[in-house]
């Protein structure tokens, strides 16, 4: 969202919003090209915004995996490397070693479902974005790209859905 | 601001008799607030901080300055200066050590299970149970730290090649202790910050100075657009399946510290089970006692209504009969067993020397089970916060009794003895009593303690709808 402009407006409501990226899909404005920000979690779908499909599952899963394998290396290899038998017993054990494999699994889960996260969200991204501080207070923000031919018509669209705070939008310090 | 913020609009509210008005007023996710509103309610005490607050934090960091001290004299003159000896090795350390890693389990029973249970009463009270979660960890973490004496070995458990062939022996339940507590002080302290990022932005769009440098650093940049939200949201649902066996596990892992050993009353299979549900009921007290404290302490009254003590007393009463029924279940085969040595350390548990702290442990343990059964009890705050004291007044002494009373025998009779604190123990003890305290006032005023985004969302669930001639709530299926 560099070259092309860019308008930003606020809404009251969720259905007034909803309705304004509606109208703005008729127009012609690619869905990519808008951005919803909001100071509470709606549903996308109720934004009329599609669900987008998260990465984060496969990467819990393959930190799942690592922590799986490195619990087993500790538990059942290092035993064998660093021997200390003990009256009979056997140098591994099927009881501790479920236990330091399973607590290894999920601290590589939790892990990797924070990092994971971080990544997917492009976190920590510092610097200045375009935002309004008044999202936090309950606005909604519709920041959308479009073609100049457009401007005209887009900000016709914000204004009959009760949009207010129309504007270009300013980067903010993050 | 948004059309879902009036709960209900004023045509529906104006329908309403005036006493129904007032008890959906009364409930926190149907009352008329905006959201900025919420916001400034929940920023506002977080920047006052008066002379009281002040002379507590004095206190607190004295008895922790002093507690470090018992501890530096412990390290320098040794493990001797406490008052474990043979046959009581474990002493008041391992039992404050058990009694904080139970205090940790209410954090997670509220955020995960009730989050994956949806239940709505959780969202104002979420982040304190996950804070004392994380401190009470902290605090957990130092016992084997100061148990070892020797505290600048810790690393030999660290596992990593080295010239001295020492390796951790991962056959030992001290050893799974480590990890495991480590493991879930992680995942908390993760989980605790995960869900506070939306938080910590509407912080930093509020607040200058160095405030404002803190939250705009930990916020990561966050504006809340809908990837934001879908992202986060996925991780917490994901943190919420994966923390709950993590907490099972952390108190089965501290039971079978004792469980696997062959000291009489402790070789037992129910052990487990019991630690866990012994550690839920103490960390929801102890939830309770603090919300009490924190409610009036920074008048978040507005947050914390008579319906999350309800819900929260009713989860206590709940949890101490699940103990009151893991304890008897333990106890009547042990009773039936008739071994000579565990029926002598029955026999003094009930009318022995033992017999002050057992008594204290039952009566502290059921009376605030049976009491909490009404309504009135449990919506009254005074009454709840000295109840749920109370409970853990009898958990601590149950860990006491566990860890020092059944060391006391054992089945070579030569080797039976007893135990006497020393100063250098409670000191240690006090200090992290203190240091959890200090902790947590510092977060409350550092931190939004109540999640406003968790209590937003919660909002746009609930609405007033129409069945027959009633106005009632109902919650949408948004989640």
């Amino acid at each position: 969202m560099a070259d092309a402009p860019l308008l930003m407006s606020l809404f009251h409501k969720s259905t007034d919003t909803a309705e304004a990226i509606d109208a703005l899909h008729e127009l012609g404005v690619l869905d990519h090209k808008i951005k919803v920000i909001t100071g509470v979690p709606y549903p996308e779908r109720a934004i009329g915004r599609h669900v987008e499909w998260l990465r984060l599952p496969h990467i819990v899963l393959a930190g799942a995996l690592a922590g799986f394998i490195f619990g087993l290396f500790l538990s059942v290899i290092t035993p064998h490397l660093y021997r200390l038998d003990v009256g009979g017993h056997p140098a591994v054990g099927f009881p501790p070693a479920a236990v330091i494999t399973f607590v290894f699994t999920m601290m590589a889960t939790i892990v990797s479902t924070f990092l994971g996260v971080l990544w997917e969200m492009d976190f920590p991204e510092f610097g200045h974005k375009y935002y309004h501080k008044l999202v936090t207070d309950g606005h909604l923000a519709v920041l959308v790209e479009y073609p100049p031919s457009l401007e005209e018509k887009v900000r016709q669209i914000f204004e009959q859905h009760g949009g207010h705070h129309i504007q270009r939008p300013e980067r903010q310090p993050l | 601001m948004s059309d879902q913020t009036p709960i209900a609009g004023e045509e529906e509210m104006a329908e309403l008799s005036p006493d129904l008005r007032d008890e959906y007023e009364g409930r926190l996710l149907l009352a008329q607030r905006k959201d900025w509103e919420i916001n400034e309610a929940v920023l506002r005490p977080m920047m006052e901080t008066g002379p009281r607050f002040w002379i507590a934090v004095a206190v607190l960091g004295a008895i922790v300055a002093w507690g470090l001290y018992a501890w530096g004299y412990m390290v320098y003159y040794g493990l001797g200066a406490a008052g474990i000896n043979r046959p009581v090795y474990w002493g008041l350390f391992i039992a404050t050590f058990v009694f904080w890693v139970g205090i940790s389990h209410a954090g997670t029973m509220i955020s995960a299970v009730l989050r994956l249970l949806k239940a709505d009463w959780r969202r104002p009270i979420t982040r304190g149970a996950e804070a004392m979660t994380a401190f009470a960890l902290m605090m957990a973490g130092l016992y084997p730290l100061i148990h070892l004496g020797r505290v600048w070995k810790f690393y030999w458990m660290i596992p990593y090649p080295n010239n001295r062939f020492m390796w951790p022996n991962f056959q030992s339940p001290l050893m799974w202790d480590m990890v495991a507590i480590f493991t879930y002080l992680i995942g908390s302290s993760l989980y605790l910050y995960l869900a506070l990022i939306p938080d910590l932005a509407m912080a930093r769009d509020h607040t200058k100075g160095w405030r404002y440098k803190l939250y705009r650093t930990f916020a990561l940049g966050w504006r809340g657009t809908e990837g934001e939200w879908h992202k986060l949201h996925r991780a917490l649902g994901i943190f919420s399946v994966v923390i709950i066996p993590v907490f099972l596990s952390v108190h089965s892992i501290v039971s079978w510290d004792f469980a696997v050993t062959i000291q009489p009353r402790w070789h037992s299979s129910i052990f487990a089970p019991y630690f866990v549900m012994g550690a839920v009921y103490s960390g929801l007290a102890a939830l309770a006692t603090i919300l009490v404290v924190v409610r009036s302490g920074m008048r978040l009254q507005e947050f914390l209504r008579a319906e999350h003590f309800d819900a929260l007393g009713k989860l206590v009463m709940v949890a101490g009969m699940g103990w009151i029924y893991l304890w008897f279940a333990g106890f009547i085969v042990e009773w039936y067993g008739k071994d000579p040595v565990i029926m002598e350390l029955i026999h003094d548990e009930i009318s022995g020397k033992l017999a002050p702290f057992f008594w204290l442990q039952m009566v502290a343990n059921v009376l605030p089970v049976i009491l909490l059964a009404f309504r009135k009890i449990r919506t009254n705050t005074k009454m709840l916060l000295a109840l749920t004291l109370l409970v853990n007044v009898g958990m601590f002494t149950e860990r006491v009794l566990i860890v020092v009373g059944n060391l006391q025998r054992n089945y070579l009779p030569f080797d039976w003895g007893s135990y006497r604190p020393t100063w250098v123990e409670v000191s240690i003890v006090a200090m992290t009593f203190a240091g959890f305290i200090l902790l947590y006032l510092l977060f409350s005023r550092i931190v939004p303690y109540v999640p406003v985004w968790e209590i937003k969302e919660g909002r746009l669930r609930y609405s007033l709808r129409r069945i027959g001639r009633l106005l009632v709530p109902t919650a949408a299926e948004i989640e």
